[in-house]
């Protein structure tokens, strides 16, 4: 605690005392914290939350006061308002560790310092066990404990998960609040509370006090049961009935200390169900239930009163789960610590049994989002190599399969003229690459995909789609043939992780002796792509580049590489594989070698749009979960006659199978459709168009899109505008280019 | 944090009996990912008796030694996993949500990642 000082509530300084929490220096100002309510000054109830140092619902009373701080009092009515969110940049990751977060192993967390918790707490330690043991007093507010378990806390350090063998909760029990007419007046403090208020020297006026007295404060004690309080804003006197609810009596007093019973705190160990948790001291205690509520406000945090429960009551909601959610009791600041009595009493009164506590949930305290997300990392997306060489070129970098990768450069237009015409670099290191080496390895591949394998020639590469046992398509690549025994495989970006572990899983299922080797980022990968692609690599050291579906082992710009020929992008392509280490360099020495060739590097939404005009299909985007070659189009990917591949039974068993579904070919004129647009026949819709993309070459729109009604229609509406089926590709349908 | 730096070496996948049985130079850091792989931290070469072994360069992992105090300083923060206690040992998992791997001995710690995760956990660890 800091000496005295002075804070400023509400725009306004007012002066505090060493010692002083932040409800207790208000008070000592001759206010109240919110505006209005039994004050406990022990953390249970909602009754003291303001902003505080911008932070709304923070308790006041576990707050220590400190030269400076501001606190806002919430509204009387309705709840504090929501500041304007930051803008934040999504395509940079958010700042980490704002919030620092300790972890703890601990054999043992006890919650609670008390007398019960400490005397847990020495036990464990004799034994020889590991103890934390935890005090909100010292700031510690455990606010869940999950599985694990795992205790969350917040501390005046930041956040702390714990993770423990055991937990005891021993967090004592909590003063009850009054339910009466009157109960929201500034004047109402709970015995405790008043303790601590005379304690501090805080003068609580002309008291007088309920039920039992608190210890050492002035007060007068009033008998028999309290009826209501009385008071503009203020209390000004507090009535009382005899215990046989005759004989009203009003006693005239500035504050009302209230000492009606107690409650057992059991919110944590609630949450805690099938855990390793015990329950020690008053909070394992059952204590009696207060009389049943028949006026004033129930739960102050949610604002209901005794007759919104009665009215929710009659309609039906007769057991506490329902009246809770029915009423919206319970599920405020204070998550029922200050009404859940009071509601079990109600129940009580009007049924046969007394109900068990509601369920209770993190978070028990309020916290920030911050602090929620303290030590939670968004996930991990990959850079590339050339990550840097892109941001310097202009790229608009976005998170794409895990990595980031070039959307545009700038201008995708001119990026995609730039394939089709010329010559253009395209990092594509993100592509999956496995290795294969075994004397089974043909035979593996030969069970692990619909293509043939066997009759691959060394130096050769084939097109594949990998499917599952249901016949649908996983994901899609080359398989290149390095020598008899000896394959890489490649893969998808987003889908190469999935695909990896799936060839391992076959892999181990089989028992077939291959060894695997990922090298999706130890090699970093470069497509040169367009027309001129191949006379920029006769100029960095390949006068006879590999033709088309060959690949070589080969030194390009001084660079080891791996040459592979084939085309995504309908044009020539030569992809480069090469160590990680070396690509700023290669791809340096490649956009040298090709300045006058009008070389320039291409992105994501170039290549999307290229690869469309050539139907090339993009897995997860143009695919379906359940998309089977039949429905793609590709059956002439699957060769059928092969004894066994992963997927042949279902496709064997469904092609004789009318299919209502199909990938097709769509073109319109004018602008390319939103992607996801629905396709309409007969004023019904009967698919959506997957992929779009307006054709600078062809002058109009080319999409793949489902159709899922037969027969399917060859003209359809997107977008307002008539589009007709055509086969793709849209672009070269030959293949002349990408072979030339 | 400082740089992470390129971990130059080899990558052996190979049955596990000749992983065992390959001779390594003095000094060689040979980190078992699996059973079947390996990777040998500077090394250019290595005779292993399995025919269809896949030995591959790799300069695909970054990493920094770290003292046992760096490790407690500004990596344990991080784990949210228990560090093994026998050593030497290879532990492998996220740190700062970033997967990595730690190499850890009795005095000294390597901490390494896949080079794609660099600047990433080297942003996260500050």
């Amino acid at each position: 605690m800091s000496g005295d000082g002075r804070i400023v509530l509400d725009g306004r300084p007012i002066p505090y005392r060493s010692g002083d929490s932040v409800a207790v220096a208000v008070m000592r100002a001759g206010e109240h914290p919110q505006h209005g309510g039994t004050v406990c000054l022990a953390g249970d109830c909602g009754n003291c939350v303001a902003e505080v140092d911008g932070i709304a619902y923070t308790r006041t009373c576990q707050t220590p006061a400190r030269p400076g701080l501001v606190v806002q009092r919430h509204p009387a009515a309705g709840a504090p308002p929501l500041r304007a969110a930051r803008q934040i940049d999504v395509t940079t990751a958010p700042p980490a560790g704002r919030i620092p977060v300790q972890r703890i192993e601990a054999d043992l967390v006890v919650i609670g310092a008390g007398e019960s918790g400490t005397a847990a707490a020495t036990n464990a330690r004799g034994q020889g066990r590991s103890v934390t043991l935890l005090d909100a007093r010292d700031g510690e507010e455990v606010v869940g404990i999950y599985a694990g378990p795992t205790v969350i806390v917040r501390t005046p350090k930041g956040m702390a998960h714990i993770h423990a063998r055991d937990v005891v909760v021993a967090t004592g029990a909590a003063e009850l609040h009054p339910v009466c007419p009157g109960n929201g007046l500034i004047g109402l403090v709970t015995a405790r509370a008043a303790e601590q208020l005379h304690t501090a020297g805080v003068d609580l006026g002309v008291s007088v006090a309920i039920g039992s007295p608190p210890s050492g404060v002035p007060c007068t004690p009033v008998g028999g049961s309290l009826r209501r309080i009385e008071g503009v804003g203020r209390v000004s006197a507090v009535v009382t009935v005899d215990d046989d609810g005759e004989g009203e009596r009003t006693t005239a007093c500035e504050t009302v200390i209230v000492g009606l019973g107690r409650a057992a705190r059991t919110v944590l160990w609630r949450m805690a169900d099938d855990l390793p948790v015990t329950v020690v001291g008053p909070a394992a205690q059952s204590f009696p239930l207060p009389e049943a509520p028949t006026a004033g406000t129930v739960c102050p945090c949610s604002r209901v009163d005794v007759d919104d429960l009665v009215g929710v009551w009659e309609r039906g909601f007769q057991d506490l789960e329902l009246l809770k959610r029915a009423a919206l009791v319970g599920i405020g600041t204070c998550q029922g610590s200050a009404c859940l009595p009071h509601l079990r009493a109600f129940i009580a009164e009007r049924s046969t049994a007394i109900p068990e506590p509601f369920t209770a949930r993190p978070a028990s305290r309020q916290i920030t989002i911050a602090e929620a997300a303290a030590g939670v990392h968004v996930d991990a997306f990959r850079r590339t190599a050339l990550h840097d060489e892109h941001v310097a070129l202009g790229a608009q970098m976005d998170r794409f399969g895990g990595w980031w990768r070039p959307w545009h450069y700038g201008d995708h237009v001119a990026e995609y003229w730039a394939v089709r015409e010329g010559v253009s670099l395209g990092d594509v290191s993100t592509l999956g690459k496995l290795v294969v080496s075994g004397p089974d390895a043909v035979e593996f591949l030969e069970r692990l995909y619909p293509t043939g394998v066997g009759d691959i020639r060394v130096g050769r590469s084939r097109y594949a789609l990998l499917l599952n046992d249901g016949g649908h398509l996983i994901d899609d690549g080359m398989i290149l043939r390095e020598a008899e025994t000896r394959f890489v495989l490649t893969f998808t970006s987003a889908g190469a992780g999935h695909a990896e572990m799936w060839v391992r899983d076959w892999a181990e299922t089989w028992g077939l002796r291959v060894h695997l080797l990922d090298r999706t980022m130890s090699l970093a990968a470069i497509n040169v792509t367009g027309p001129l692609a191949g006379r920029l690599l006769e100029r960095v050291g390949l006068p006879s580049p590999p033709r088309f579906l060959q690949h070589v082992h080969a030194e390009v710009c001084g660079v080891p590489c791996h040459v592979m020929r084939l085309s995504f992008t309908g044009e020539v392509s030569f992809e480069l594989h090469h160590a990680v280490d070396r690509s700023v360099e290669l791809w340096r020495a490649l956009m040298a070698a090709g300045r006058d060739l009008g070389i320039a590097p291409h992105g994501l939404q170039a290549l999307q749009g290229l690869r469309l005009e050539k139907g090339h299909v993009i897995v997860g985007m143009d695919s379906e979960l359940d998309s089977t070659p039949r429905r793609l189009g590709m059956e002439w990917a699957v060769k059928m006659d092969k004894p066994d591949f992963v997927g042949r039974t279902a496709l064997a068993r469904t092609a004789g199978l009318p299919d209502p579904r199909r990938l097709v070919g769509l073109t319109m004129p004018g602008s390319a459709p939103t992607e996801g647009s629905p396709i309409w026949s007969d004023r019904q819709i009967v698919g959506h168009v997957s992929s779009s993309f307006a054709s600078p070459l062809l002058g109009h729109a080319v999409m793949l899109g489902w159709l899922k009604r037969t027969p399917f229609p060859d003209e359809v509406m997107v977008d307002g505008r008539s589009a007709v089926a055509v086969a793709p590709p849209f672009y070269d349908p030959e293949g002349g280019r990408a072979r030339a | 944090m400082p740089a992470l730096e390129t971990l130059p070496g080899l990558r052996i996948v190979a049955s596990p009996e000749a992983l065992d049985a390959a001779p390594w130079s003095a000094g060689t850091v040979v980190l078992r990912f699996a059973p079947d792989d390996a990777f040998a931290i500077g090394a250019t070469a290595v005779d292993i008796a399995d025919d269809h072994a896949i030995v591959a360069e790799e300069s695909g992992f970054v990493g920094r030694w770290l003292t046992r105090e760096e490790l407690d300083d500004r990596l344990v923060t991080h784990i949210e996993w228990p560090l093994p206690t026998a050593l030497p040992a290879l532990a492998q998992g996220l740190i700062a949500g970033v997967p990595a791997k730690l190499w850890l001995t009795t005095d000294r710690v390597l901490l390494l990642c896949a080079a794609a995760y660099a600047a990433e956990l080297a942003d996260r660890l500050g």
